[in-house]
């Protein structure tokens, strides 16, 4: 068995909505059935338990190694700890080759499961040994690594249960949420309103307590020193215990309480001291630590936090009570636990020492030793909610905090005996204010209630109703698409809307070209929905991102598929049929949200029959009268339509009919090109969808001009001394069937075409674009294209020339080398009157050249 | 025994406006013992030895308001408290402090006076006093007096204190745009507009600046690839983690290449347009120890430029030149360097020169290196040797940048999501845009400094402090929080309470500080007197306090000044001749006069004062007053309100058993005086409802708040 080849699907795709790796397998003769492999199933379950049952594709299939290989991807990276559940393995059509699909929750975590799946087959077939803690161990470990943390997570998952998209920035905790103009971003518990200014005052201890004093909220009194002379002078002043602790510190480090004497306080400030060069030195507020989080202008959650301690028996020393602490198995090493180990590192063994211990000391039964002073959970401390226990007072003191601060998340630490007495009744205070704090003591506690902070958080950043996505319009097809798009995007501007766009000729955002090259994949659709100058998005979603990565977005507000036709391209990526063609763009459909639409050409039977995948609305078009079976009955259900009739466009709901005026619209030439009409509907059907009122698009459609400078290499005319010239890049048959067929309705004294074709397409489907051009046009220039996509020398130019062979119309072929040359060839020929079609291969270059010879012309 | 000292007694920083000016001041109380026998006349050669050693003393006008003239003043006679105004200020002046207000006056006692100079910071002017004081008694006895170093140890002081240019420049646009500010700290941290009008800067960061986005601006990397993921232009790059990898990755993007950490800064450890192997790689050793981890990425030609970006706006721009030297035949580099380069008055290490000075560091080694050359090499005359490409940035080309590079660069802001940026950017030319000429940005800098569009090296500095400042307070918008101050001598925590009421009514949160306590709406805060500076001061820096209430008694006022630059509404009560300051030598009705006008006096143009017009010397205030006047009066027959009506001004007064509004003939009765609950507790309370009802009128209060706060008042 061999891995040919592995691809990490990253958004929906052709097999689900899961992120998945797929995998493509070549398996042996004997392992296309595993029973072939004696006792292989059993040697594979000794060494992993865990797997479940493998399940062939059918009931007839057969098991294959491919099929064992599947399972074990998937349990392993289950038992690692990964939510996962979905795996998959079908037959390729070529002989003994599978594709194995197994969902993940992280790529590289996926990865891995597949090298180990490798190696744990491997090690059942050979009957070898196979280390199964160590594999779950690696792969727990990587998945701690590189999955978001609790607080992180939190949030994203608040996100996702509103319905908001969220994208990963990076491999740490920074992830947007929400799309184009809408999006907003996190980092941990910090927002992008999250204030840098407010950050550092928060670092600023002594800031932050001047700024609370001003707002009347209850501090410890204090000041900073810089030498002790002054820090004991401080304390005198102060009278009574007090807290050491450095200027800019954190994470608790060199705080030291309730200290009474010179010497305690001496040996805290050197302590202190050499964390930072200012050391305050305040009052020291008798009570417990208790963590508040305001998020916005609402307390949201509150938790006791008490330090880690054990409690004698008279029988174990200290380190043997925090080794029985320490067994329980919700402590753990990192942060992804409620719990963290307890050390006896040299904070406590310090502490210890303060209570006259050692580690090897063996206290009385029910005596209780702190280990350390403070309580923080990273430390081995414990967290006990008491949200429901604080009094508005203090929740008005901890809001009043954050705003003074300027936090709009802010963790808001209080010494006092309870909260639930107002600060100044009882004499606490308030000690610091954190930016970014921890969530986990309010997720998930040690004792008590976990609270919904994540939930609390999206609320402040996104209104009720808000979702933070923009409008997003997929648009997928074997012709059309592209003029389709930037109708679409055309008519949505209308409405003031900033459009970002990807097409095959690049990326547009806000009016602006960002990219080029081919950009109908998810890479650029992920960039035009990070962009902050999009409102709205329409992707042009081809088959070879879908196919490699899946989609660019979670789901879609409408899919619009212009048409599949005979399909292009056919014969690549096991697509062999229009039919499997279909269920690739298919994929655009099927993950139409809720309320959205798919927006499909009810005349093409394969598009039509998308419908039945779409959860959503469908709107059909089709370039004929509402007579059209599949029309009609959709119509009679209340459903949109929109078809063609009497030199109209007619959208049509019910009884309730729009009318758009095909001699308004100059981009059907008032109707005469056929496939424009098409494009049209399709758009108007998706701005239909996203509720664009009519007078936008009537007027979207009316200034809607299709030349080389809005849609280069579709249906460009131009004027030639007299005659007309057509360059379009139409590389199908479908394409050149409806180039033809409005070439030919169109009056001419002589019609030619230059053509080349592209060497990625199979035998029949070259000589099939000649055959249809040579029953149209009179006279034939055939070139050799720039790059020959893999073929031979005079290969293509021979296939054409076969496919003119049974031509009626042509009357005249020349054989050129050169897309310039060919084109200048036809040129030199014209006549006033004729129309010669240029189908252009390099769509940039031919386009200036034949307008440079245009400008010749004058 | 003689004693011709000057002691200083007491010094008191007065932080708000006061009996003296609208600024802060020191006021310094100073004995000068026997000296009050020697005025400066008496005193053989002190004119020219204080000239002498400064020289500047000859611009102050003084007394004659002529140049020379505090100079005449010295040659006719005059006592040393009135020089060690002016020697203060002088001293000041030299260290680069921005020049202000002194007085010297007499105290209440024979060679006793205060000394009063303005104050940007008090241990830079306790300083300057001090120094002063020394600088005089030397040039009285005739001894030497090093100046120059007594202006260095101010200067250094004052540098170190001071705000730094570019939050100066910030700060300076606020007072242009008449915007109190405040600093919050000791660093640059400065609170512009009070209470919920506040807003906050950090030196170039606003308090809108997001900490993730600055998080991101300081990783290159995430940086580059969201730019790049938007269509901005940057130079593409890899990030690497050992020295092969950096020659691979090299070869890979194709020389020449920049090598640099990938997140440090200040240019430390960058170095571009490496062209070989060794150089990659010596590049990479330098640049590793700078930071975590690597960037190699395509060197993009072209001069660096700084462009700043406010509020989405592209508001300046500098371009950096290469630093060259030109061979004298004798001289090493090193030495060029110092004498061509580093003598630029621009060129210094703080952060008010333009130009850091220019060290022969591990970039200029390089650099030389390439050249074939060392810093103890010996160009031959007229040989230009190439020191640095980078890092001198500070030509201005505001006016030549295209308009698609202004765009881009916004863009590039508003990506990795800051509202104030410095962007860096390559190109040859930036009046064309950056696709024509492969240029690209190269950094998102978050907090950018603003001296080399403050102060560029050639070309028109620009006015980027005043740019940040009307992104932050929107021309047109109000930015002044409604303040009412209340002086007076009785009955001002009364009429501050009855206004607290009224107000509480709005749906605005209502901060009020007076001698009763410090309250936010109905919560008491503290229960300390709180009829002072520090109280009002809290209610200023409160984000929560949408209108503040102040009490400001006489001694408030003289010892601390007001806690507000201006005000909306103030208040003067009355005026009891009797109501005496005797520690502050105010002793009688013109003393007390002097302090509480200070309340008249900073009542914005748009504001009001509200005036007893029974009293008539709180009545007189009346002229004092940039905003409107509103009497208020408890008979109704003073002269100077009649006189008030007739020109159609406003006034509170009782009539007929009625609380009446007036505005020239019209007037209307706002509520029954014996339906006030208050006056059956306090029968001397009417004055102070009125004087409430005024500040009502004067903030467009309904009719229905007012007479329902009076009539609901109880906090007694």
């Amino acid at each position: 068995m061999e891995i040919v080849r592995l691809r990490a699907l990253r958004g929906p795709n052709l097999w689900g909505r899961h992120t998945m790796i797929e995998a493509l397998i070549n398996c042996t003769e004997d392992e296309c059935q595993i029973t072939n492999l004696a006792g292989f199933e059993t040697r594979l379950r000794s060494r992993f338990p865990q797997m479940g049952p493998l399940i062939a594709g059918g009931h007839n299939e057969p098991l294959t190694l491919a099929h064992a290989l599947e399972v074990v991807a998937l349990g392993l990276q289950a038992a690692a700890g990964c939510p996962v559940t979905f795996s998959r393995t079908v037959q390729s059509p070529e002989k003994g080759t599978y594709i194995t699909v197994v969902e993940y929750s992280e790529e590289a975590v996926g990865k891995l499961a597949f090298d180990h799946a490798m190696k744990l087959c491997q090690a059942a077939r050979e009957d070898r040994m196979f280390d199964l803690n160590a594999a779950l161990h690696e792969l727990n470990e990587l998945d701690e690594d590189l999955r978001l943390g609790p607080s992180t997570g939190s949030i994203v998952n608040a996100a996702v249960a509103r319905n908001i998209p969220f994208r990963r920035m990076t491999e740490g905790s920074m992830v947007q949420l929400g799309w184009g103009s809408k999006q907003k971003r996190i980092q941990a518990a910090e927002t992008s309103h999250t204030s840098a200014i407010a950050e550092s005052i928060a670092q600023d201890k002594d800031l932050t307590k001047t700024l609370l004093y001003s707002a009347g909220v209850p501090v410890p009194q204090g000041r900073v020193v810089t030498n002790l002379k002054d820090a004991l002078a401080a304390a005198e002043w102060i009278k009574g215990p007090v807290v050491v602790k450095p200027r800019d510190g954190n994470q608790g480090k060199g705080v030291a309480v309730n200290l009474q004497t010179a010497e305690q306080i001496t040996a805290a400030f050197e302590v202190a001291y050499k964390i930072s060069d200012e050391v305050i030195v305040e009052r020291f507020l008798p009570g417990h630590d208790f963590r508040l989080l305001v998020v916005g202008n609402e307390l949201v959650a509150a938790a006791r936090r008490d330090p880690p301690y054990v409690i004698g028996d008279g029988q174990h020393t200290i380190r043997q009570l925090v080794d029985v602490i320490n067994s329980d198995p919700l402590r753990g090493d990192g942060h992804a636990t409620s719990l963290s180990k307890i050390r006896l590192d040299a904070i406590g063994l310090a502490t210890l020492e303060e209570q006259k211990m050692t580690p090897e000391s063996v206290p009385p039964r029910g005596v209780r030793i702190n280990l350390r002073k403070n309580a923080n959970l990273s430390t081995g401390g414990t967290a006990t909610d008491v949200t429901d226990d604080v009094h508005p007072d203090m929740a008005a003191s901890a809001v009043a905090a954050a705003h003074m601060v300027g936090l709009d998340i802010c963790g808001v630490d209080v010494v006092c005996d309870s909260v639930y007495r107002s600060l100044q009744e009882q004499g606490g205070g308030i000690v610091e204010v954190n930016a970014a704090p921890g969530l986990r003591m309010h997720l998930s506690p040690s004792y008590g209630k976990g609270r919904p902070v994540g939930e609390a958080i999206i609320r402040q950043m996104f209104a009720p109703g808000d979702n933070g996505r923009i409008p997003v319009v997929a648009v997928s097809g074997t012709n059309g698409k592209t003029t389709t798009i930037r109708l679409t995007a055309h008519l949505i501007a209308q409405t003031g809307k900033r459009i970002g766009m990807t097409t095959t000729d690049g990326v547009y955002a806000n009016g602006r070209l960002i990219d080029t090259g081919d950009c109908s994949g998810p890479r650029s659709a992920r960039n035009v929905l990070g962009h902050p100058d999009v409102d709205a998005a329409v992707l042009e979603t081809a088959r070879g991102g879908v196919l490699r990565e899946g989609l660019g977005f979670d789901r879609c507000d409408v899919a619009v598929i212009t048409n599949i036709g005979e399909g292009d391209h056919l014969g690549m990526n096991f697509i062999n049929t229009a039919a499997e063609l279909a269920a690739v763009k298919r994929v655009i459909v099927q993950n139409v949200s809720a309320e959205g639409t798919a927006v499909l050409n009810a005349a093409d039977p394969l598009v039509a029959r998308m419908a039945r995948y779409c959860t959503g609305n469908v709107t059909f078009f089709a370039a004929q009268s509402a007579a059209h079976p599949v029309m009609a009955k959709h119509r009679a259900q209340g459903h949109r339509v929109i078809y063609r009739e009497n030199g109209e466009i007619i959208a049509a709901q019910g009884k309730a009919m729009f009318r758009l005026p095909l001699k308004d619209i100059p981009l059907t030439d008032g109707g005469q090109i056929g496939f424009q009409v098409e494009n049209v509907m399709a758009a108007v059907g998706a701005a239909w969808a996203l509720d664009i009122p009519w007078e936008n698009i009537v007027a979207g459609l009316a200034s809607f001009m299709s030349d080389a400078e809005t849609v280069p290499g579709r249906f460009n005319r131009f004027d030639y001394k007299g005659a007309t010239l057509i360059a379009d890049y139409g590389h199908n048959p479908d394409a050149i069937r409806a180039l033809a067929d409005t070439i030919h309705d169109m009056p001419a004294k002589r019609r030619s075409v230059v053509i080349s074709g592209a060497g990625d397409r199979r035998d029949d489907d070259i000589r099939r674009q000649t055959r249809i051009l040579g029953n149209v046009f009179d006279y034939v220039v055939l070139y050799e294209d720039a790059c020959q996509r893999g073929r031979s020398e005079g290969e293509v130019v021979k296939l054409l020339r076969e496919g003119l062979d049974e031509a009626h119309q042509v009357k005249e072929i020349d054989e050129i080398k050169g897309e310039f040359i060919a084109i200048d060839k036809a040129l030199s020929k014209l006549e006033p009157g004729d129309i010669c079609l240029i189908l252009v291969d390099q769509v940039e270059e031919a386009l200036a050249h034949i307008q440079k010879r245009v400008a010749e012309a004058g | 025994m003689s004693h011709k000292t000057i002691k200083i007694i007491d010094i008191k920083s007065i932080r708000g406006p006061n009996m003296w000016t609208y600024v802060p001041v020191l006021e310094a109380w100073v004995d000068i013992g026997d000296l009050e026998d020697f005025p400066s006349d008496k005193i053989p050669g002190l004119p020219e030895r204080l000239v002498g050693w400064l020289p500047g003393l000859m611009e102050h006008r003084c007394s004659y308001e002529e140049y020379g003239g505090f100079v005449r003043r010295l040659h006719e006679g005059t006592w040393p408290a009135h020089i060690m105004e002016h020697v203060t200020l002088e001293l000041l002046s030299l260290a680069g402090v921005p020049g202000g207000f002194g007085r010297a006056r007499e105290a209440d006692r024979r060679s006793v006076y205060k000394v009063i100079v303005h104050n940007l910071h008090d241990e830079v002017t306790r300083l300057a006093l001090t120094t002063g004081r020394d600088l005089i008694m030397a040039a009285i006895e005739d001894k030497p007096f090093d100046v120059a170093a007594a202006v260095e140890e101010l200067k250094d002081l004052a540098e170190d204190r001071l705000l730094g240019p570019s939050t100066g420049s910030i700060v300076n646009a606020a007072m242009e745009r008449k915007i109190p500010t405040m600093r919050l700290a000791e660093n640059n941290l400065v609170q512009l507009g009070y209470g919920s009008k506040q807003r906050r800067i950090w030196t170039a960061e606003t308090d809108q600046t997001s900490a993730i986005a600055e998080t991101i601006s300081r990783d290159k990397d995430l940086t580059k690839s969201l730019l790049k993921a938007c269509g901005v232009p940057v130079p593409e790059g890899v990030v690497v983690e050992t020295a092969d990898d950096a020659w691979e990755a090299a070869e890979d993007i194709g020389l020449p290449v920049v090598v640099k950490p990938s997140d440090g800064n200040h240019g430390r450890g960058v170095f571009t347009n490496l062209m070989t192997e060794a150089e990659v790689r010596t590049a990479f050793s330098v640049a590793v120890d700078e930071g975590s981890s690597v960037i190699v990425e395509r060197f993009i030609p072209g001069n660096e430029h700084r462009l700043l970006v406010v509020g989405g706006k592209m508001v300046a721009a500098a371009r950096g030149d290469f630093a060259f030297v030109k061979g004298d035949g004798q001289s090493t580099i090193e030495q060029l360097i110092e004498t061509q380069i580093n003598s630029s008055p621009s060129r210094g290490p703080a952060e008010e020169n333009t130009l850091n000075f220019v060290r022969v560091d591990s970039a200029v080694r390089l650099e030389l290196e390439r050249q074939g050359l060392n810093a103890q090499s010996v160009p031959a005359a007229g040989h230009d040797v190439l020191i640095q490409r980078n890092g001198n940035v500070s030509i201005d080309v505001t006016d030549e940048v295209h308009p698609e590079v202004a765009h881009a660069v916004a863009l590039a802001a508003r990506v990795v999501g800051l509202d104030v940026a410095g962007i860096d950017l390559v190109a040859e030319d930036i009046s064309k845009p950056l696709a024509e000429q492969r240029g690209a940005i190269v950094e998102v800098n978050a907090g950018p400094g603003l001296l080399m569009h403050l102060r560029p090296s050639a070309g028109t500095p620009r006015p980027v402090g005043n740019a940040i400042v009307d992104y932050l307070f929107p021309p047109g918008e109000d930015f002044n929080l409604p303040i009412v101050g209340i002086a007076g001598s009785r009955g001002k925590t009364l009429v501050a309470q009855l206004i607290a009421s009224l107000l509480q009514l709005t749906s605005m949160n209502v901060g009020l500080a007076c001698s009763k306590g410090m309250y936010f709406n109905q919560r008491q805060l503290d229960d300390r007197h709180c009829a002072d500076w520090e109280s009002g001061h809290r209610l200023m820096l409160n984000r929560q306090v949408d209108v503040a209430i102040i009490e400001n008694d006489n001694r408030g006022i003289l010892n601390d000044g007001l806690p507000y630059e201006r005000c909306t509404i103030g208040v003067v009560t009355n005026l009891d001749p009797t109501d005496t300051v005797p520690e502050c030598a105010i002793n009688d009705a013109e003393g007390i006069y002097k302090v509480m006008r200070s309340q008249i006096d900073v009542v914005l143009p748009n504001g009001a004062g509200i005036l007893n017009a029974d009293d008539a010397e709180v009545a007189d205030m009346a002229r004092l007053c940039d905003g409107e006047v509103i009497f208020f009066s408890r008979f109704g027959d003073a002269a100077c309100l009649a006189e008030h009506l007739a020109k159609n001004g406003r006034a509170v007064f009782s009539r007929d058993g009625q609380i009446v509004l007036a505005r020239g003939n019209d007037v209307q009765p706002l509520m029954a005086i014996n339906s006030i609950p208050l006056l059956q507790l306090r029968n001397d309370a009417l004055e102070s409802i009125l004087a409430a009802v005024a500040v009502g009128v004067a903030m467009n209060l309904s009719r229905e708040i007012m007479s329902t706060g009076i009539q609901t008042f109880s906090h007694l």
